[in-house]
């Protein structure tokens, strides 16, 4: 059972395309797994759907048309390889980088993406928090194995944690087993050791 | 053929895809492509493409359409989301610059094939209806950040800027005109 979603404005632009890549993977590998978020997200792709019959119309050049018809037998865009298949889908194509030493019980293996987020995988062991950075921006989590709790509750996986506002309290891996969990992040600026992974991975 | 054709009601659209999906229709994929291809192009224009990339990308898109015509599934999602989720999916893709398409949206062709049931193909029709009356009911302060929001594609920041209103007015105004638009459309999936 979910008990976490991101807020309506992140499925938002989640749905017309706008939320950053690393950001978008952390959203779609909640979204895969709650029925609430793919729901919410139909809702927005059919509004994106009826604004396409709204939209005034820009005539395509001339030739567009004969120049597709010649194209037909092409084959459709081949689908990236499979990397990481013990990863659920939306991360199985991502090209994850080596494990990095965090903090003691903390390890993160980063991700490459394009534009302003960067994120990756996190592994906590029991007892541990997980690092996080000062707030320039929208920062999700979500939880693939084991549990963590903060000062907003407790999650569980395929929880996400939007925070919206600043939490002092870190999120505190509770329960017997470690936590693995995606982070994504518009922050720039990072604190301790994580902050110096950043900079040693380059992004 | 590439003028912007005439308006046609959703389930019409609908027909031309499977006519495409089941016997390769070309007359019926011109008609596609004379109502989608300027629409699409519009779009992207308006999500801040320059003409050239607008251009690319709906005939991309159309071109996506014919290949995957075979998975569209009107049980799932009328005509027009339907594409309007392959353009937004291929524009990621270009921004992104990657050289393989991105699997980070939802693939509307990826999903398991399931037995077509007419009622949730009437469903999901009437789903479409509703919304667009949904859309016009909106009081004008949320509807204008939807608009600005799917129309333009602006980042909540740039909205802000624009209207001249707090970025948390910006955000409870889309999150009230989505919990708007959820409540007209029920507990449809
Ligand atoms: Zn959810």
């Amino acid at each position: 059972m979910i008990h976490h979603h991101p807020t309506e404005t992140t499925l938002a632009a989640y749905a017309t395309g706008t939320l950053p890549e690393a950001l978008a993977l952390v959203a779609a590998t909640h979204i895969a797994r709650c029925a609430a978020c793919r729901q919410a997200v139909a809702t927005l792709e059919a509004t994106g759907g009826a604004v396409l019959d709204e939209v005034t119309p820009v005539a395509l050049s001339g030739e567009a048309l004969d120049r597709l018809l010649v194209r037909m037998d092409e084959p459709p865009r081949a689908v990236p390889p499979v990397l990481n298949p013990e990863l659920p889908a939306p991360l199985s194509r991502v090209s994850l980088g080596r494990w990095w030493p965090v903090g003691p019980g903390v390890r993160y293996r980063p991700w490459r993406a394009s534009g302003v987020a960067w994120g990756g995988l996190l592994l906590a062991q029991p007892g541990r928090s997980l690092p996080r950075h000062g707030h320039a921006g929208l920062e999700l989590t979500c939880v693939l194995s084991g549990r963590f709790a903060d000062g907003s509750g407790e999650f569980a996986p395929g929880d996400l944690s939007e925070p919206v506002t600043d939490h002092d309290q870190p999120p505190l891996v509770i329960g017997t087993q470690p936590c693995l969990c995606i982070i994504a992040s518009e922050g720039m600026r990072l604190r301790g050791l994580l902050g110096f992974a950043q900079r040693m991975i380059g992004r | 053929m590439n003028q912007p054709g005439p308006t046609r009601s959703g389930p019409d659209h609908a027909t031309l895809i499977e006519a495409v999906a089941l016997h390769r229709d070309r007359a019926a994929f011109a008609d596609l492509f004379g109502y989608f291809g300027p629409r699409v192009k519009a779009w992207m224009l308006r999500a801040g493409c320059n003409a050239t990339a607008a251009e690319e990308l709906a005939q991309e898109t159309m071109l996506a359409v014919w290949q995957k015509a075979r998975q569209f599934d009107p049980a799932r999602a009328g005509a027009s989301t339907w594409i309007f989720t392959i353009a937004r999916n291929l524009r990621v893709d270009t921004l992104r610059r990657e050289r393989h398409p991105s699997d980070l949206m939802p693939d509307p062709a990826a999903e398991p094939e399931a037995p077509i049931q007419a009622d949730r193909v009437l469903a999901i029709a009437q789903r479409e209806i509703r919304i667009r009356a949904a859309l016009t009911l909106l009081p004008p302060e949320q509807a204008e950040v939807i608009r600005k929001a799917f129309f333009e594609d602006k980042i909540h920041a740039e909205i802000e800027k624009e209207l001249g209103i707090p970025l948390g007015t910006v955000k409870s105004r889309l999150r009230l005109a989505i919990y708007r638009l959820r409540a007209v459309l029920g507990d449809l999936t």
